[in-house]
């Protein structure tokens, strides 16, 4: 249909010269199947140079995944593919098995492959891109591609004559089909493009881990007992996650000990698995509410990023999957509860408590701005503890890869309308700028007041830099100021712009240079309320904006060595009686209801639940959710 | 042995109808199946084989039935093998003979040159043929087919793709095969989908009249065998709808494909497992690629009749529908590559024979040529590669 598809099409040709693809993939082995061109750029944008489209291709199609995305991103780590070589590379020589043996060929085609691929791929390539000559379709006898080749001066001698020898290509047209084949169009090519990737990516995870494997088999130390007992956990390790590949997930498979959260567009559980017995944090989102409030791409961006960290900050997803009416996110059950209830707990930190759990937070922001993303919605809330007592961030909801979101609109809306939005806080009137040690009670109120803002669906400005929603745009460095808020709120006992409620919240944002207050009643260390003034302030002279180093050499954090930071012992440490314990959620506090079983059980009631097309995981904005990670269970 | 299979049979055909109706993919094809089921030859029809080709179906029972005792006198020429059945002989002896087997020896006609043909359709045995020539014995329809220009025979990934279908060898083979199976009949069927949604007019892409029958070109097409095991022509949509049905009915069989985290295993190795095989299982019992992980011993059958029937849907979905609407829909490139890492598993596991590659053999062969099937690999040895160089020549490609 139009000369842009037709163009780009072709144009993918380009793609497979070995130059440019080394530049996009370079941490990836060239065993491991590449994929050619994003199946998204082959029918949008017009003919961009194959770098722009490379460039457009990390960083909106596959950009959550650090794979693809590493070498675009300011903050991507370069280590871990060359990590990955090293081993490949260490691993060559000791394969012995020269016949079928999968890793023989990876060392073989390791050194092989560049030299036949670049051969291949030019002879691909060679010649004026099939994009620049003259359209094929109804122009007359020519051949395409010998007319590609005439114009190709570096080919052998030509082979057969310019006859018809291959049917005529017609003019691409998707509009002859209908609707649903053009919708099926789609998911079939981001369903095939998903299963490269995924597979690509399992199929390098295992190669590491069988190298690991044969390196320690390769321990002379090791006695044959314990060489069989490493193969055959291995091998089970293995097996375990092919069938829980091909198994089908679902929320009966566990058992609901205790509802630990509760927000408006789901819940989050403390579930059993049943059979093991293994304990997780199950997080279930309503599907319809997804939808309804435009919050699919934040769902996903979350599960985006989970999906693809592998960082002790960051809380571990393990699986998500998904039936008609719910997404789920099975995730680490973290039993020390979160900065928030903390805080709610304790009012104010002293400083050196303060210092441990910002200069943590610091790291924790740090990982997930090196895997390419801005959280911009960091809070106590999302602040989990872990049994240990030591920070994980989680709730991405939010977090952006690259694009900007939409909520910009939704923030000046927010902005320019008066306070009519529903009073989010409790009536308690609060003009912060009086709040001093003497009306504490007040204050205690509006903290029990938080809980119920932090599952509203708004959720609380109170930690939102001003620039996301002034709409100018933003940049990492966001984040830091969440952190500087944070910080204020754990010395002073209230975050800098707390109000009455959110709209005025936002003015005092925006306003920060007038509203920024520090109480005369709390004496804050000179180095502290410094760090605080040098993230809460505009983003030009944020600190933190030319990397983490800069808030780490803070003169507030002397004495901290940030390697060790997460191997030693917190200052409080969740006191547990099982594995099940959820004294540090305020379980009390949340309706045990189970919104999920009844939401169910009306669906089913109206008969809604017959007439499900296809699989839930084939609808559209929900294809590619479905996620499983090696290590559940295994690791 | 002959009752189990005959078990095997009637479980096909009894299950997979309702089995398949819990399947995630069902819904899609919902009110077809109850068409299908609607007639009476096809409520039955669980086996199927290449309609004219008889040795080949003699084949088949041999691999899927345990030795074709119950070979119907019948399964003879379908009417569709009539009109090119003369040109068609030597492409299809020609693969059949590499199947080497020798119980089919006295069912083949004799072929000119087959003492060397029957080692292989590799390169050796058609040193005295040209690229020309080799793709003349295919007898393609000419001008040649959209799919068989390089220039739409490309992908979405590139590199080797073997690193994807080759088991790890720390896992038990069994496991592997179920893990690949479910893979690629997920990956063929988001395909069957474009084909077989319908629209909010009732239409279909792969309808009655645009295949009227299961067809891979005007050479091949297949039949359903009905519970008289007569094989029976059905429209491609009906076709490919009750394979659909019994395909997952045995992948949703948790007996056929054990889902039970704890029945697991791990792949024997000799000079490491101390433990001898012979005392992991009792001596004397038959040994079968998944035993240990808890798959039955007819799951390899299965297994490979599953690859067959997939391999049937390619090759549908090539000859009748690469143009519309895989082309038009800007999929081609999607298609190339599941099919292509479909044959290339495919043929590593030994779930295809090579003589079973026949109605998509010269696009094989084009793909040995042209890179996407590393020289290691069993589906680059079962290509025609000068076949190959030759349609790259012909595309003006260079040849390597």
């Amino acid at each position: 249909m139009d000369p842009n598809r037709l163009h780009l099409n072709f144009d993918s040709s380009q793609q497979r010269l070995p130059v440019p693809n080394d530049r996009a993939y370079p941490t990836t082995p060239s065993t491991f199947p590449q994929p050619v061109l994003p199946p998204g750029q082959q029918q949008q944008g017009g003919g961009l140079h194959p770098q722009q489209q490379q460039q457009q291709y990390a960083q909106q199609q596959y950009a959550p995944q650090g794979y693809f995305a590493q070498n675009n991103q300011q903050y991507a780590p370069q280590y871990a593919g060359q990590q990955l070589d090293d081993r490949n590379a260490q691993y060559q020589p000791r394969s012995n098995t020269p016949g079928n043996d999968p890793n023989q060929g990876l060392a073989h085609q390791f050194s092989h492959q560049n030299l036949g691929g670049a051969a291949r791929n030019a002879a691909y390539a060679r010649g004026p891109s099939p994009g620049q000559r003259p359209r094929t379709a109804g122009s007359g006898g020519q051949q395409p591609s010998y007319d590609r080749y005439a114009n190709a001066p570096p080919v052998p001698s030509p082979a057969s004559a310019p006859v018809h020898e291959f049917q005529q290509a017609p003019e691409r047209n998707p509009d002859r089909y209908g609707s649903n084949a053009n919708s099926n169009q789609k998911k079939c090519s981001q369903l095939a493009a998903d299963f490269f990737r995924d597979s690509v990516k399992r199929a390098r995870e295992r190669n590491q881990r069988q190298s690991e494997l044969e390196q320690k088999l390769q321990d002379p130390q090791q006695n044959p007992a314990r060489r069989e007992q490493l193969w055959s956990t291995a091998g089970r390790k293995e097996a375990q996650y092919l069938r829980f590949l091909r198994t089908k997930d679902k929320p009966e498979n566990y058992n609901t000990v205790k509802i630990i959260g509760k927000g408006a567009f789901g819940e989050v559980k403390l579930v059993q698995k049943k059979g093991d017995g293994k304990v997780y944090a199950m997080k279930s989102l309503i599907k319809t509410e997804m939808f309804k409030k435009d919050q699919l791409a934040h769902v996903r961006s979350e599960r985006d990023i989970l999906a693809e960290s592998d960082s002790p900050w960051v809380v571990k997803l393990y699986t998500t999957f998904q039936d008609s009416y719910f997404l789920y996110m099975l995730m680490e059950f973290l039993p020390g509860g979160d900065l928030m209830t903390m805080l709610i707990k304790y009012e104010i930190f002293s400083e050196d408590i303060t210092r441990f759990y910002i200069a943590e937070i610091v790291l924790a922001i740090d990982a997930v701005h090196k895997l390419g993303f801005i959280h911009r919605d960091i809070k106590p809330d999302n602040i989990l503890l872990d049994r240990g007592g030591h920070v994980k961030l989680t709730d991405f909801g939010l977090s952006t890869g690259f694009h900007k979101l939409h909520d910009n609109n939704y923030y000046q809306q927010l902005l320019q309308g008066r306070s009519n939005r529903p009073r989010d806080r409790s009536s308690v009137a609060i003009d912060q700028i009086n709040l001093t040690v003497s009306n504490r009670s007040q204050i205690n109120d509006w903290r029990r007041s938080r809980r119920l803002m932090a599952y509203s669906t708004v959720g609380t400005p109170d930690y939102i830099a001003p620039e996301i929603f002034t709409g100018h745009g933003y940049t990492f460095d966001c984040d830091w100021w969440s952190l500087g808020t944070i910080m204020f709120e754990c010395l002073v006992g209230w975050p800098p712009f707390c109000a009455e409620d959110s709209h005025d919240t936002y003015r005092k944002i925006v306003n920060w240079r007038q509203t920024l207050y520090f109480p005369d009643d709390i004496t804050l260390g000179a180095e502290a309320e410094n760090l605080i003034r040098s993230m809460v302030c505009n983003t030009e002279n944020r600190l933190g904006r030319g990397g983490a180093q800069e808030l780490k050499n803070h003169a507030f954090f002397r004495g901290v060595d940030f390697d060790s930071l997460r191997r030693i012992r917190a200052p409080f440490e969740p006191r547990l009686t099982s594995n099940i314990d959820t004294t540090y959620f305020p379980t009390d506090e949340i309706d045990q209801t189970d919104n999920a079983t009844m939401l169910k059980a009306q669906a089913i009631q109206q008969g809604r639940t017959a007439p499900v097309e296809e699989s839930p995981e084939m609808s559209l904005p929900f294809i590619g959710y479905t996620f499983k990670r090696f290590d559940n269970n295994f690791r | 042995m002959p009752e189990q299979q005959s078990g095997d049979h009637g479980d096909a055909c009894g299950h997979t109808a309702k089995d398949g109706q819990t399947d995630v993919y069902t819904k899609t094809v919902g009110d077809t199946s109850e068409g299908g089921d609607a007639k009476p030859i096809t409520r039955h029809a669980c086996y199927s084989s290449i309609s004219r080709a008889t040795t080949d179906k003699t084949y088949s029972n041999a691999r899927f039935r345990g030795g074709g005792s119950a070979k119907p006198p019948s399964q003879s020429k379908s009417p569709t093998a009539s009109s090119p059945s003369g040109q068609i002989n030597s492409p299809e002896t020609l693969s059949q003979a590499s199947q080497s087997s020798t119980s089919l020896a006295p069912k083949l006609s004799p072929l000119p040159n087959s003492p060397s043909l029957a080692q292989s359709i590799g390169v050796e045995d058609t040193s005295n043929m040209s690229g020309d020539e080799i793709i003349g014995s295919y007898h393609l329809p000419r001008p040649l087919p959209l799919w068989l220009n390089p220039q739409y025979a490309k992908h979405i990934v590139k590199g080797n793709f073997m690193t994807l279908s080759a088991r790890p060898k720390t896992v038990e083979p069994g496991e592997w095969i179920a893990h690949q199976v479910v893979d690629h009949y997920r990956l063929l069927w988001n395909f069957v989908r474009v084909l077989h949604e319908k629209e909010e007019d009732g239409s279909t892409i792969c309808n009655q009249t645009t295949c009227p029958r299961m067809s891979a070109g005007s050479n091949h097409s297949f039949t359903w065998l009905n519970s008289r095991r007569e094989p029976v022509e059905l429209p491609a949509y009906e076709y490919m709808t009750l394979m659909q049905r019994w395909i997952s009915g045995k992948i949703d069989d948790d007996k056929m494909f054990p889902t039970d985290p704890s029945g697991i295993s791990y792949a024997h190795n000799p000079s490491i497992t101390t433990t001898p095989l012979s005392q992991l299982s009792n001596p004397g019992e038959p040994e079968w690629p998944g035993k240990r992980s808890g798959f039955p011993e007819k799951f390899i059958d299965v297994c490979q009749m599953i690859f067959r029937q997939m391999f049937r849907v390619y090759a549908h979905l090539y000859w009748a529908h690469f143009a519309e609407p895989f082309y038009h829909l800007n999929l081609e490139k999607q298609l190339n590559s599941c099919f292509s890492h479909f044959v290339l598993t495919a043929t590593a596991l030994d779930m295809l024979k090579p003589a079973e590659l026949e109605p998509m053999q010269p696009l094989i062969d084009l793909w040995a040529a042209n890179g996407t099937f590393p020289p290691e690999s069993k589906a680059y040895e079962y290509a025609n590669i000068k076949a190959g160089q030759r349609l790259l020549e012909m595309a003006g490609f260079p040849t390597q």
